[in-house]
């Protein structure tokens, strides 16, 4: 047997890689071309605001405060730590977690092909998402300092040379990762409560590390370019190491820096990238087999319990077994479960910070419409997990046509189901909120009118919300799944709805905030005249919209389910 | 038990038509087979029969029941097992079975004896507590088949049931299936078994390109036993004298290819040399293969 590695192999396995992700050539409908240019372009708009704000940052740092070489430094550290970030994911998914891996190594190719295949793979990835993310700074640097054609080729070299590291360490990153991960297989609760955990403490810490900054800003009675802030940002960025020989190496002699220096940075950085990359090399060579061999014989193992025979209302049984299926899913239960618990330490933790600056600036007036629009955005991210209520069936999608129990009672479990995780994540915000910022201590800053209202409004917005994210998911599943019936990835209908959330919730926020202010007359009527009018006009529109959402969802309903093809 | 008039299923943006004009009726009591070759339309009419499908003319009724009109009725009375086994993967056998049976109002006591006998029955009460997606594919049919029998249904489909399963689990399903007819049951389900089909059924029907071509008695008619494997052939457009006479030959007879007679003492120092050459070959792989052609 040839056991050396084959580059027709490998170019194969490449090909293959490449094909099941953007898929072969066939003839596509016309609606999917458009559904494409729409994604291309939204994209595009996104993308074009990101390098918009790029660039007004570049002009504070550059023009206005003369802080050229820390804008590069600081760009580069914030974009390598990102880029390592998702090559870590990319690495993880697509090096370990990969369906596929168990398809391959049935085929005469060797672990080292299926290795080198996917590590270029991941390579090419990383490479577009380090070109993605640093070119825009490099690139608004090079226009904002009006640099000449040099410099724009030198961003390229120090943009793939900055491809490496990141790619290194995640290939270091991922198997202790992977261990992980199979050595937590089956503790559902335990990685719940860890979850949580992590996400409410990562969040405090953001929260309040922000929370402190913006303090020290308004007691300092300093801004962000103020003289000493600005000595501050060259103190840090002179520290930055080891990213900052990358903005050395790019800023170059132009911009102060002797040969010697710069050559020190390419020495340093090629020297540092060298070793992280051995030991990445001989960590992947020693162990990749092993965890992706290990990630398959634990794929199937499972937990034992021992249940009594019990009897349960159809109803309760239904629900019974959607909570299980979404408690016994990491995937699920840290988009769903975990964040449903998270969503009120965030409610608080953000409208603290944002009702302290908004009472600031503008007033106390806006509290209440910060804390709706604040309340809904986070239910609505729980709540769009709904729009993959049906698609998560997965391959025993048939099993909801067998059963003699009707569509319509199907879909009210997982309705019922939604709304009552969703309801208590709000209940529980709105006594977190009213208890941090309804009290004399907080200035009462919220009244009962104000909890009660705010109540009503967002549980009618979040139970429309579920009902229209059920209703897209029963128009359009996609039974996508892999391993044990999970689905790949997030599918187009919870984008749309956690969109929709958003924007409900920024519209509602922002109608409570100005109108709570601003008195509306139409000839000398009063249209508008306080928050109560407000909380009177948003509760209306919230109950026509949950009328509607329900006749939408649960109109014909039977009849659409039915036509649902697994 | 199960009357289906006129069926006729067309697949959204296809041109063809899956099943076309397809008329049967099912009686208590008795084995139907659903013969056809792969694409013939089988699985089709069975996912439309058990409302897995909607379809585009015709009726079908269990125990009187229209599927359409009044599905919750004609499905309480049915029992499906698909040819994928798909089942929720993260719940227990067990969980499973109590879920299936609290969806079609079992009693606890009926579904604690039932449950008792199918896990003897199909041996399965060693994994009954074990997460399903630890179950290997026999495990999962097994498991799909106690689901579905676990209310007794009148009518009991199975979307090519034998296919993957070991020969016990076989024989025990065949014996379940007889056992369930003779209460007065039916069970209704589409093979590639013609030797099981012809040994097992009462009446048989041949589907063929979205047609019903023929459906005839096996029970008590030895002509028609005797010529089903033609009938299948001729029907399904892939009769040729030469091949049906190979494949008769098949069923009659050993089939393996000669090789040269070897001694039981050659062959028992072959074995030992070739178990210490894999022994060797975890360690030095190359140096074993080459020992071994060398031998050879």
């Amino acid at each position: 047997m040839n056991t050396g590695i084959s580059w027709l192999s490998i170019k194969t396995l490449l090909r293959l890689e490449l094909r099941s992700r953007f898929g072969s050539r066939v003839e596509t409908p016309v609606k999917t071309h458009i559904g494409r240019a729409v994604n291309i372009l939204f994209t595009l708009i996104v993308y074009g605001i990101l390098v918009l704000g790029i660039y007004y940052l570049a002009d504070m740092f550059i023009v206005r405060s003369e802080l050229r070489y820390e804008f590069l430094v600081f760009s580069t550290v914030f974009t390598m730590v990102i880029a390592t970030a998702v090559a870590t994911g990319n690495v993880v998914k697509n090096l370990y977690m990969s369906g596929d891996n168990e398809l391959l190594l049935r085929f005469p190719v060797n672990g080292a092909e299926i290795l080198i295949a996917k590590s270029i793979y991941c390579f090419i990835h990383n490479l577009i998402i380090n070109a993605l993310l640093m070119l825009p700074f490099y690139i608004v640097f090079g226009v904002v300092t009006k640099a000449g054609a040099g410099y724009y080729f030198a961003s390229i070299g120090v943009m793939v040379l900055a491809v490496l590291l990141p790619y290194f360490i995640a290939n270091l990153v991922a198997i202790p990762v992977m261990m992980l991960t199979n050595f937590v297989k089956n503790q559902f609760l335990l990685v719940l409560i860890i979850l949580i955990a992590l996400i409410c403490a990562g969040f405090i810490l953001y929260m309040t590390a922000l929370k402190g900054i913006l303090n020290y800003l308004g007691e300092e009675n300093v801004s962000l370019f103020s003289g000493s802030m600005i000595m501050r940002y060259r103190e840090v960025a002179a520290k930055c190491y080891p990213l900052k020989w990358y903005a050395t190496l790019l800023a170059g002699t132009p911009y102060g820096f002797s040969s010697a220096e710069v050559g020190l940075s390419f020495l340093y950085i090629f020297l540092m990238t060298a070793a992280v990359g051995v030991a990445a090399y001989l960590v992947t060579v020693k162990f990749y087999y092993k965890t992706i061999l290990n990630g398959i014989e634990t794929e199937k193992v499972s937990f034992h319990r021992k249940t009594p025979n019990t009897c349960r209302t159809v109803f309760g049984t239904l629900l019974h077994r959607e909570f299980y299926l979404i408690l016994r899913s990491f995937n699920y239960s840290f988009q769903y479960l975990a964040m449903a618990v998270a969503a009120p330490v965030m409610v608080y933790y953000c409208n603290d910070l944002a009702a302290t600056m908004g009472k600031d600036s503008v007033g106390a007036a806006i509290v209440p419409g910060l804390t709706l629009m604040v309340i809904i955005i986070f239910v609505a991210i729980i709540v769009s997990f709904a729009s993959t209520s049906i698609s998560r069936e997965g391959n025993a999608f048939y099993h909801t046509k067998i059963i003699p129990v009707s569509y319509t009672v199907q879909v009210s479990v997982k309705l019922f189901l939604y709304a009552i995780v969703a309801t208590a994540s709000v209940v529980l915000s709105c006594i977190i909120v009213a208890a941090a910022f309804g009290t004399e201590e907080a200035g009462n800053l919220l009244s009962p009118l104000d909890i009660g209202c705010i109540f009503a409004i967002s549980e009618m917005t979040v139970l429309s919300l579920t009902c229209l994210a059920i209703w897209a998911d029963v128009r359009s599943p996609i039974f996508n799944v892999v391993g044990d019936g999970e689905l790949v990835s997030a599918n187009k209908n919870l984008a749309v709805s956690l969109l929709v959330g958003i924007f409900v919730a920024v519209v509602y926020g922002v109608i409570a905030m100005i109108l709570g202010f601003l008195p509306i007359e139409i000839g000398g009527f009063s249209v508008v005249d306080g928050l109560g009018d407000v909380y009177l006009i948003l509760s209306m529109v919230s109950l026509v919209i949950l009328g509607i959402s329900l006749t939408m969802l649960y109109v014909n309903l039977d009849k659409r389910y039915q036509k649902i093809a697994p | 038990m199960l009357k289906i008039t006129n069926l006729k299923k067309v697949y959204p943006k296809s041109d063809r038509v899956a099943v076309d004009d397809i008329s049967f009726e099912l009686r208590p009591g008795e084995i139907f087979g659903f013969l056809g070759q792969n694409g013939a339309g089988k699985s089709t009419t069975i996912k439309c029969l058990t409302g897995i499908l909607p379809f585009d003319e015709g009726t079908i009724e269990v125990c009187g029941y229209d599927i359409q009109k009044e599905p919750i009725k004609a499905k309480m009375n049915m029992g499906y097992v698909p040819d994928n086994h798909s089942v929720y993967e993260k719940l227990t056998g067990r969980e499973y079975v109590n879920y299936v049976a609290d969806l079609y109002r079992v009693s606890k006591q009926d579904r604690t004896e039932r449950l008792e006998k199918f896990l003897d029955l199909f041996k399965l009460r060693f994994a009954v507590d074990r997460q399903i997606k630890s179950y290997s594919h026999g495990m999962k049919q097994k498991i799909c088949i106690i689901a579905a029998l676990i209310h007794e249904p009148k009518l009991w489909v199975l979307d090519e049931p034998m296919m993957g399963l070991d020969p016990q689990s076989t024989a025990e399903i065949i014996a379940y299936m007889r056992e369930h007819c003779a209460k007065g049951n039916t069970v209704f389900f589409s093979s590639h078994n013609l030797d099981l089909v012809k040994r097992l059924c009462h009446r048989v029907a041949i589907i063929n390109e979205g047609h019903l071509i023929d459906c005839f008695d096996l029970a008590g008619n030895e002509e028609n036993k005797a010529n089903l494997e033609e009938r299948f052939f001729k029907i399904t457009g892939t009769y040729e004298r030469r091949l049906f006479e190979d494949y008769v030959a098949q069923e009659q007879e050993e089939f393996r290819p000669d090789i040269d007679a070897v001694s039981d003492s050659e062959a028992a120092a072959d074995s030992g040399f070739v178990r210490e050459a894999v022994e060797e070959s975890a360690d030095a792989p190359a140096e074993a293969q080459s020992k071994t052609d060398a031998e050879e």
